[in-house]
């Protein structure tokens, strides 16, 4: 079942569209990945399926309800990050935690265990200050928690790894895959190695349209796959080989990259009779970067 | 609700807005009879630099009457500052965006406006009633608040006038985006109000009549004088509530 669809979603702010005809669902138990450039409009995206936004054309279905504008009834299946979380700073961590969990419903001593579990998840338990004080990557583990507290059917994250250390960015993905048995993760980032980590499935949102998607498998056999790296031991010799094969391209001291694989037997008789001293020659895969350099044209 | 009402009494308590209007309207309420207290002596003290310069001052004798003239000449500067200090309740959560976990966790947003009235309304009345009570106290005390005619009626109206700038204030804190908006509207509308009590034709009708408390007290008039400016003020009070509530589910928050 899908968890979240958005179908023909259009967005303005005055003369600007910012979401232009945004098609794509979430299938249930996935972790969906929702890549895109600084101001391509993940964040608008995100706050309209909150009904935080009105929506300027379109459908958006969470657990198969339609969101409505303002108050909506979905809300009650979604824990949601925001993309600069802010909490009220005269609680401390747990009894904002425990503020969530009583606003969900949950019972008391529920609200109590979950509490612990999540600060102890996050890496607050050892906070005991209100939350004033807090940096902004404290405020995002915290955000974190509360997103997750109610156990959401769809926990939606905007860039939640964006404020936090190295090591908080690895726990956080952890979290997140672990929440991938009970609930449905959408979360959005400019950060593509973060994907390929944890993602199953994928959209890229560019200029407000969505230039790719689909499983982070497919979408990556699709695309123009490998190419080939060489590099020659003598810096010379790469200069020989490239006006022997001028479709070859110089990628700097030495190395040439090959596009068209097909042709790699040509170029290594070439190197076996010309007896060259090769440093390397290596396959490479087409990374979620290249996919993406691709989509978005540059 | 219960968890938001929760959370109220945490922000009132801990951000020192409970204890500023406490103090505020405790001080209030000490300052009306010390002032009536202190008149005739400070004329005393004065008497006789004033009669050198051929003043004469007869002797001045207070009673509770002129303790509430106080309360009334003070009790607009009170309510003012009440409302100053809880102008930022809803917008300051607006300009955080402490509201959005709030509501993506589901609570229906009319139970957060209802929570935030009810506390305003709350801790009106109750420092409302602190401080004429402290200067019922006192009046009691020094001469004798018999003098006063209609004394519960009057507080009412009066305390009836406050409801009616809070429902205003909850209104204008939904309808602004910032707090500085909200003191315009909210001042603006109430002053807007007492500008048409220019009008003679009005001003019986018009919930600023019932800060006219005095001739109340000293029975110049009766008390159905006030009844159209009651329930003007608990008609308008009441709308204001619906309009904020409605207006609210449609904020962008
Ligand atoms: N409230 C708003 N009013 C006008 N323009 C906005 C508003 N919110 C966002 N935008 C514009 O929409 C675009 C997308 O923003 P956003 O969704 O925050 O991008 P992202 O989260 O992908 O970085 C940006 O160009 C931004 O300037
Ligand atoms: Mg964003």
């Amino acid at each position: 079942m899908e968890m979240l669809v958005l179908s023909h979603v259009e967005k303005h702010f005055g003369e600007k569209q910012v979401l232009k005809d945004v098609t794509f669902s979430v299938p249930e138990h996935s972790v969906f990945g929702f890549a895109g450039q600084n101001g391509a409009g993940k964040t608008t995206a995100m706050k309209m399926v909150l009904g935080l936004l009105p929506a300027g054309g379109g459908e958006i279905f969470v657990n198969g309800m339609q969101v409505r504008y303002g108050n909506t009834p979905t809300n009650r299946f979604v824990g949601y990050l925001p993309d600069v979380p802010e909490f009220y700073s005269y609680m401390t961590p747990a009894e904002y935690l425990c503020f969530c969990g009583e606003i969900a419903g949950m019972p008391a001593k529920e609200i109590k265990n979950r509490c612990e579990e999540l600060l102890c998840l996050v890496g607050l338990e050892k906070e005991h200050h209100r939350i004033k004080g807090f940096s902004r990557g404290m405020k995002q583990r915290l955000g974190v928690a509360q997103a997750l507290f109610s156990r959401p059917k769809l926990i939606i994250c905007d860039e939640p790894t964006s404020a936090l250390d190295p090591a908080g960015r690895k726990e956080l993905l952890d979290v997140l895959v672990s929440s991938k048995e009970q609930a449905t993760v959408l979360f959005s980032t400019h950060i593509l190695s973060d994907v390929e980590r944890i993602c199953d499935e994928i959209a890229v949102l560019h200029e407000g349209k969505i230039v790719l998607q689909g499983a982070l498998e497919e979408v990556r056999k699709e695309r123009k796959a490998a190419a080939t790296e060489l590099e020659t031991e003598r810096a010379e010799d790469a200069g020989k080989l490239l006006s022997a094969f001028p479709f070859l391209k110089a990628q700097g001291r030495g190395r040439l990259l090959l596009e068209e694989t097909e042709r790699l037997p040509e170029i290594l008789h070439f190197l076996a009779d010309a007896d060259m001293p090769m440093l390397r020659i290596e396959r490479r895969e087409a990374t979620l970067e290249d996919l993406y350099m691709e989509v978005v044209g540059k | 609700m219960k968890a938001f009402l929760k959370k109220e009494w945490m922000e009132w308590s801990r951000t020192g807005r409970l204890l500023i209007l406490l103090l505020v309207f405790a001080l209030f309420g000490i300052m009306n009879p010390a002032l009536a207290k202190f008149t005739p002596w400070l004329m005393e003290t004065m008497s006789d630099s004033l009669s050198d310069t051929g003043l004469v001052v007869t002797k001045t004798t207070v009673d509770a009457m002129d303790s509430w003239i106080q309360f009334y000449k003070n009790i607009p500067m009170a309510l003012t500052v009440f409302v100053l200090i809880c102008s930022g309740g809803f917008t300051l959560e607006y300009e955080k965006g402490t509201l959005i976990p709030v509501v993506t966790k589901g609570l229906p947003r009319r139970k957060i406006v209802a929570s935030k009235a009810l506390f305003l309304f709350g801790f009106w009345t109750v420092f409302y009633f602190l401080c004429a009570g402290i200067t019922y106290g006192y009046n009691a005390y020094f001469w004798d608040n018999r003098v006063a005619e209609n004394l519960i009626f009057a507080m009412a109206c009066t305390w009836l006038f406050g409801v009616w700038v809070i429902a205003l204030l909850v209104f204008f804190s939904v309808a602004a985006k910032n707090s500085p908006q909200v003191l315009l509207g909210t001042g603006g509308a109430a002053t807007g109000v007492y500008l048409l009590g220019m009008f003679p034709k009005l001003a019986p009708v018009l919930p600023a009549k019932l800060m006219e408390g005095l001739p109340l007290l000293q029975g110049g008039t009766g008390r159905e004088d006030y009844y159209a400016s009651m329930a003007a003020a608990g008609g308008l009070s009441i709308l204001c509530m619906v309009l904020a509530m409605v207006c609210f589910d449609w904020k962008r928050l």
